[in-house]
């Protein structure tokens, strides 16, 4: 792997994919910052545009995005009191009150190098541990991957709804919506109703910009105050708050691996590891710390943790193909529509372009520490955008963006029932996550599973008979015990 | 009538539901025309979907049990249909535009659904009306 990443960093260190890289980590502050968008939205608005670049860029730019918007909140959170996306929802505990006490430059300063410490750390970890994990996956066949996928849609499912029942019914949609289209195996049309517009199935993109974007914008206008001009004062951090940062060095190392293993958890995500890496923070605090009233160690937690996921997060959605949120599951579906596979073969087949993506992950950091201490002031501007003007691009924006991938008007309207189906599920408390995981896993877990069942005859007991499926059978059983003792006996958030 | 929550998962399992019956009909009429909803796993496309749906039956049958007994006192928000009417506007304004765009043209879709949006918000600026949807419009299409 060495050598593949010297080699990565001459594919990386091109004027395009800089570039890309630094509009990334600015498309991704923008989005992070404006309350009810973040990275996830950011990405798929601009997936269009990057499905038509070659893999390095693409992904550099759609990486610098997410690490971007996952740092982005913490400036609405620190200025604001409101998050501009839960990942950053801990940082207001301290990040605000410092704010209040006249320190808002060195909280938005320590929250931005703390995110790269944390983004570094996370990519380190992932140039380790995604290699290793894709070599011991490369013995994996059909059964283990069958139950491998099973994994990652119940982890989602258990941690992203608090009913259980309504998060695998929400997967269970997922699966059912790629099945449309024609079969693998038979080459029979499934649901395509005569319209050859369905023989590919729904594309992902049309699904995902209908159920998070178009449905959050819709219930954006059900609020109040679109109209309302923040008033946030002009902020200038400088590079002194690395200086801050690196204080707090032990804080900042721990919250790092806190993020990156709750990262490489399906389902388990940003918000969770920086809940638990404040909490851990604060246990450990010296006694002159004031945690809660505006102590530099809460934002040096929250920030670290939950941009060290992203790393986390990467691991087993490169080494395995198995994404562990609706972020990482749109980065698979662009690798996918760049025509490469995640999982032990890209890394067989294709280690330039992982070794690039490792590069590149590292460089998105060190862009975020530097573009987003320059550019901060800029960040604070855009807070003062009425919702009532931003609603409307935002929209815009899902329709080009959609109709920009196939030039097809079908997509849109797919796009417009899935808002819809967003909207009424959102209502019901049913989660959205695990139907674009389970959109993304359909395929790998049908085909694994027909071929089980060719190889076998049948017969059930081969998933029992070989080790790896037999422990993730034990693994599922696991998280639906622990999701019913949960709901039935657990603590209730 | 005020709208809780579990009117809300009502319409959701209802959907869910009949997207578990399209599932049943598709598997009895398509499929067996063509010949995919029987035989071995490398022949039978109707065996995964068929056990996805059966799964998904199920889950609403025990969420709705699980309800029953759970739900005695319903402390969800209630919401008026009063609420519902911006969202719905919105909803409606984002349609028209998808469905007249082929025969409008980008040009004098996009603007008027931007300013639509816009005045649905509770924008009454008149140049801000004016001005913002021509240039995001203009913008975008630079973009794309």
């Amino acid at each position: 792997m060495i050598d593949h990443l010297s080699q990565a960093v001459g594919l990386v260190l091109t004027p395009l994919s800089l570039l890309l890289t630094l509009a990334g980590v600015l498309v991704g502050l923008l989005v992070g910052v404006l309350p009810g968008l973040g990275p996830l939205m950011g990405i798929i608005l601009l997936l269009p545009f990057a499905v038509t670049l070659d893999p390095i860029p693409a992904m550099g730019f759609l990486l610098a995005i997410f690490v971007g918007g996952s740092c982005g909140g913490s400036i609405s959170a620190i200025l604001l009191r409101i998050p501009g996306t839960p990942l950053a929802a801990a940082t207001l505990f301290d990040g605000y009150p410092m704010a209040q006490k006249g320190r808002a430059a060195d909280a938005i300063g320590i929250a931005i190098a703390a995110s790269a410490i944390g983004g570094l750390f996370g990519g380190l970890v992932l140039i380790v541990a995604a290699p290793s994990l894709a070599a011991f996956a490369s013995d994996f066949s059909a059964p283990e991957f069958a139950m491998l996928a099973i994994t990652g849609l119940l982890a989602i499912a258990v941690i992203s709804s608090s009913s259980l029942l309504k998060g695998v019914m929400a997967g269970c949609f997922g699966l059912l919506l790629a099945t449309i289209g024609t079969d693998e195996f038979s080459t029979g049309y499934r649901f395509t109703f005569d319209n050859f517009n369905m023989l590919n199935g729904f594309h992902i993109v049309s699904i995902v910009v209908g159920l998070f974007a178009v449905s959050e914008m819709i219930i954006q206008l059900m609020g109040r105050g679109l109209t309302n001009k923040p008033n946030v004062p002009m902020v200038r951090p400088g590079f002194s708050s690395l200086f801050l940062t690196l204080r707090h060095r032990g804080n900042l190392l721990r919250s790092s691996a806190i993020g990156t293993f709750f990262g490489s958890l399906p389902g388990a995500g940003g918000v969770i590891s920086s809940f638990t890496s404040y909490a851990v923070a604060k246990g450990f605090a010296k006694p002159d710390e004031q945690y809660g009233e505006g102590a530099e160690g809460g934002v040096v937690a929250t920030e670290s943790a939950n941009n060290a996921t992203i790393g986390g997060a990467m691991v087993p959605s490169l080494a395995l193909g198995i994404p562990g949120d609706p972020t990482t599951a749109v980065l698979i579906s662009v690798l996918l529509i760049l025509g490469l596979f995640p999982g032990p073969t890209m890394f067989e087949h294709s280690p330039d372009i992982v070794a690039g993506v490792f590069v590149i992950y590292l460089l998105c950091n060190v862009a975020l520490l530097v573009i987003g201490i320059l550019t901060t002031p800029l960040f604070v501007w855009v807070l003062r955008v009425r919702k009532v003007n931003l609603i409307p691009i935002v929209l815009l924006m899902c329709v080009l963006g959609t109709f920009a991938l196939q030039s097809s008007v079908f997509d849109l309207f797919v796009m417009f029932g899935f808002g819809l189906i967003g909207l009424l599920f959102r209502a019901a408390n049913i989660p959205l996550s695990p139907i674009v995981i389970g959109v993304i896993l359909g395929p790998l877990l049908e085909n694994n599973m027909r071929r089980t069942l060719l190889i076998s005859d049948n017969g059930l007991w081969i998933f029992l008979d070989r080790p790896v499926a037999a422990a993730l059978i034990l693994i599922n059983i696991g998280l639906i015990g622990g999701a019913i003792w949960f709901n039935t006996r657990g603590p209730r958030t | 009538m005020d709208l809780k929550q579990k009117h809300a998962e009502y319409l959701a399992y209802a959907f869910l539901l009949a997207v578990v019956g399209v599932v049943f009909q598709q598997i009895a009429t398509s499929f067996a025309e063509q010949g995919i909803a029987s035989g071995g796993p490398f022949d039978n496309a109707a065996a995964y979907p068929r056990a996805v749906a059966i799964l998904i039956v199920t889950l609403i049958a025990l969420q709705l049990a699980v309800s029953s007994v759970a739900r005695r006192r319903d402390n969800s928000e209630t919401l008026s249909p009063a609420h519902l009417a911006r969202p719905a506007a919105g909803l409606a304004i984002l349609f028209g535009y998808v469905w007249s765009l082929n025969w409008l043209g980008y040009h004098i879709a996009t603007p008027s659904m931007i300013a639509a949006l816009m005045i649905l918000g509770g924008s009454r600026r008149v140049a801000e009306i004016l001005i913002i949807p021509v240039t995001a419009s203009l913008l975008m299409a630079f973009a794309f």
